[in-house]
């Protein structure tokens, strides 16, 4: 039935990922919600948040009464207040579902608030009802625009990393390493827009690396604005494989996650021998098609028409899915995805 | 740059400014909420501990049908993980179309029936998780469940986690101890039956309110956590009186003396072990009997001079994620002997009762709200304590020793007041010698 999701608890929201690109910039972010949508950012999605780095986001605390009489006014108010008590360079709006049902006018909002306050106000439209990916994408929307110094000059030694938060990740440690692994690659400075000055200095990067379709859009628009190249990359595949070199040979394999991190896998796969590789996702696509089978999901019964039978010899996907997946006979292999079962 | 600071406030002053004038620092309606790990309790209660998903599954043999965006069943993936509740959850995800054309609630009977269809054993009754969305649509629940009862063949029951109404009549948390209970249909009653009211979780087994109840004459007392089935938790509408252990459950309690015709009477979990013994005496005076609670009364103020002379001095953080009113625990551990530095908790006009007598002993204890945008400077290592008690301290002060007292099994009464006391001393001396 459409709608009706029996084994897989519902993936991270649109709110979420907005909350994840802004964590950490030194901004005020008011969670445009009544408590439930900002304590489980806070007590689910961000992992960060229990490793004693602090950042300024804030649930607004709307009532019904806020919500019914449309009081954005208050939430106005109570912003500056906030300002008034915290050092930020900007304040952002993220949505959720009761501004969505209300119809809130996102673009009034930003104009109420900067009128009082003397820094740059962005909002983020999200719903709470799209997945997390779209909320990224439109967070690195706004912030780009408003951040980056169009004064920048491409540095040869530095290259930016768009979609490094830790729901893209396998595990949320993983940015750490990434970091590594590309100073290793002899870049000097790596530009992970997890701090305000990165937005700042994105013009500098000679080249954008993209790890998830999250991140297209803002790879797009830094080529336009800065001229700076962008390749599709995720990092880590070969401690999902533990480098058993005989995994995939001669077999029917199906692999689930984002678009990126499953087109690299399956690339590896098709490399070491497999006879068939499919890519499957609830996330947002690749605009091209990238070799192999790519289906769209888009309801739990979808992954079950798919593969809760013996169709495939080996699936690699969260080890979350694998519940939904009784009829399935194969080597499921964990391929963690931080957005979907939020494994630290 | 300005001096950042958090807001705080000693007990002696807001005494002196009344219950009728709290600080607007101290009021979340007035201020933006500070999103943080010692803020859970509030913005999540189901992140930890019981919030209306967990609640709403008290019912033995229940399942649960969340209807809502997918960002409001987000966090049910940490609850699948806990024991028992993996094959109990259920998502019907609302999508826009569903808002703006209310589709939704014609499938939710449909959906109901497929849960149950796919369950090995049938539910005893199916629990539909409503949120804010449906809240501002209006959406008449009550009766999509009797269509949905009509359709599957058994009880389907409306809970609301309607977040906005927090601070209304009828907070999440309140609706749903009436929702858990609504199943019950009226009974002869029985003399000597009695139900524990407040709770999802049982008292701790040596709590001696079991001895107390039993010695009065009660030889059935039930829980809804201590009810092996459904027709156990059928049975609790044949009890004599209700025992409210936790002012959420006074609406509950209400809705069954109306419907059920049992009668309730309060009592508070405290840890000032003189109150206690009060409130037991007044007990005995409303069930027109005596009790002897001298035996456990000596016992307890045994501890309390034991830790006394072990503790005293020792310097305290109270926070509010833990099970006992933060202003009440603080009271009593004072007059244990105990220094309160700090207290970070959401105060409420009858929290004043405590705060006047903590006046008197502590005044100078510094009452900080969790909310404030302000806690976003908080630096424990300014303020430093010996031991912090609940999760919210434990997160400001790393370096203190931790009794994080939030545990799912609730202590009450003087059995209470020991084990607090035992693991606090528990905690010191781990600290010491770890």
């Amino acid at each position: 039935m459409k709608g009706l999701w029996k084994y897989i608890s519902p993936f991270a929201p649109d709110d979420s990922g907005a909350a994840a690109v802004l964590y950490g910039l030194n901004g005020i972010v008011v969670i445009c919600d009544a408590g439930g949508c900002a304590g489980n950012i806070c007590g689910f999605d961000e992992p960060r948040w229990f490793s004693g780095k602090k950042s300024a986001v804030f649930s607004a605390g709307l009532r019904d009464m806020d919500a019914i009489l449309g009081r954005d006014d208050r939430l106005v108010d109570k912003l500056c207040q906030a300002a008034e008590t915290i050092d930020a360079d900007f304040a952002a709006i993220v949505g959720t579902p009761v501004p969505s049902v209300i119809g809130t006018d996102y673009k009034a909002l930003k104009h109420m608030a900067e009128k009082k306050l003397s820094i740059p106000v962005v909002t983020v439209d999200t719903t709470g009802m799209d997945y997390y990916d779209k909320g990224i994408e439109k967070a690195y929307d706004a912030l780009f625009p408003v951040l980056a110094d169009s004064s920048q000059q491409a540095e040869a030694d530095t290259v930016g990393v768009l979609g490094a938060v830790p729901l893209e990740l396998m595990h949320p440690g993983d940015i750490e390493w990434i970091s590594q692994s590309l100073v290793e690659d002899g870049w000097q400075q790596i530009l992970l827009f997890d701090e305000i000055d990165d937005y700042r200095k994105a013009g500098k990067a000679s080249l954008n690396l993209v790890l998830s379709p999250a991140g297209l859009k803002a790879a797009q628009y830094l080529q336009k604005t800065f001229g700076t190249p962008y390749e599709l990359h995720y990092f880590g595949l070969d401690a999902v494989v533990d480098f058993d070199d005989n995994l995939f040979s001669g077999k029917n394999v199906l692999i689930i996650h984002q678009a990126v991190a499953a087109s690299a896998m399956a690339a590896m796969a098709e490399e070491a021998g497999a006879a068939y590789v499919t890519t499957a996702s609830w996330f947002m696509g690749l605009p091209e098609p990238q070799g192999t089978d790519c289906v769209r999901l888009r309801e739990e019964d979808d992954l079950r028409r798919l593969a809760d039978n013996d169709q495939f010899d080996i699936i690699l996907g969260d080890a979350y899915f694998r519940r939904a997946l009784p009829n399935f006979h194969g080597q499921y292999v964990d391929f963690p995805h931080f957005a979907v079962s939020g494994r630290g | 740059m300005t001096e950042r600071k958090p807001y705080a406030i000693t007990v002696q002053d807001l005494v002196t400014r009344g219950r009728d004038d709290i600080p607007a620092e101290l009021v979340t309606s007035t201020h933006l909420i500070y999103n943080s790990p010692a803020a859970l309790a509030f913005n999540s209660p189901g992140a930890q501990g019981f919030g209306v998903k967990r609640a709403g599954l008290s019912i033995p043999g229940s399942v649960m049908l969340l209807v809502g965006p997918g960002c409001c069943g987000r966090n049910t993936t940490i609850l699948s993980e806990m024991g028992g509740y993996s094959d109990r959850f259920f998502f019907y995800i609302m999508d826009e179309t569903d808002i703006v054309t209310g589709r939704h609630l014609k499938k939710i009977p449909q959906a109901v029936c497929e849960v149950v269809d796919s369950l090995a054993e049938k539910p005893s009754v199916v629990m539909i998780c409503m949120t804010c969305v449906d809240a501002l649509l209006g959406t008449d629940m009550e009766r999509v469940c009797r269509k949905a009862e009509k359709e599957a063949g058994l009880p389907v029951v409306p809970c609301y986690m309607y977040a906005l109404t927090r601070e209304g009549r009828k907070p999440p948390m309140v609706d749903v101890r009436r929702a858990i209970y609504s199943l019950l249909e009226k009974q002869p009653r029985r003399r000597r039956t009695v139900n524990l009211l407040g709770y999802f979780a049982p008292l701790q087994d040596d709590c001696e309110l079991y001895d107390i109840l039993r010695g009065v004459g009660f030889n059935q007392i039930n829980e809804i956590s201590r009810c092996p089935d459904f027709a156990a938790y059928k049975a609790m509408s044949q009890a004599n009186v209700n025992i409210i252990l936790n002012p959420e459950a006074r609406l509950a309690a209400q809705d069954m003396e109306k419907r059920l015709g049992i009668p309730s009477i309060e009592l508070t979990r405290l840890y000032q072990v003189a109150q206690i013994h009060k409130q037991y005496q007044a007990l005995a005076q409303v069930l027109g009997t005596t009790i002897d609670d001298s035996a456990w009364h000596e016992r307890a103020q045994a501890v309390v001079r034991a830790v006394r002379e072990k503790c005293s001095g020792t310097t305290v953080a109270i926070g509010e994620m833990q099970n006992g009113n933060a202003f009440e625990m603080a009271l009593a551990l004072t007059r244990y002997g105990f220094v309160i530095r700090e207290i970070y908790a959401n105060l409420g006009p009858d929290d004043f009762v405590y705060l006047r007598h903590l006046a008197q002993l502590s005044p100078d204890t510094q009452v900080y709200s969790n909310l404030s945008p302000s806690m976003l400077y908080y630096r424990g290592q300014d303020h430093p304590v010996d031991v912090t008690i609940g999760k919210d301290a434990a997160y400001y002060h790393e370096q203190a020793a931790h009794l994080s007292w939030d545990e799912d099994i609730q202590p009450f009464g003087y059995a209470g007041v020991i084990s607090l006391l035992q693991r606090l001393e528990q905690a010191l001396l781990e600290r010491k010698h770890p």
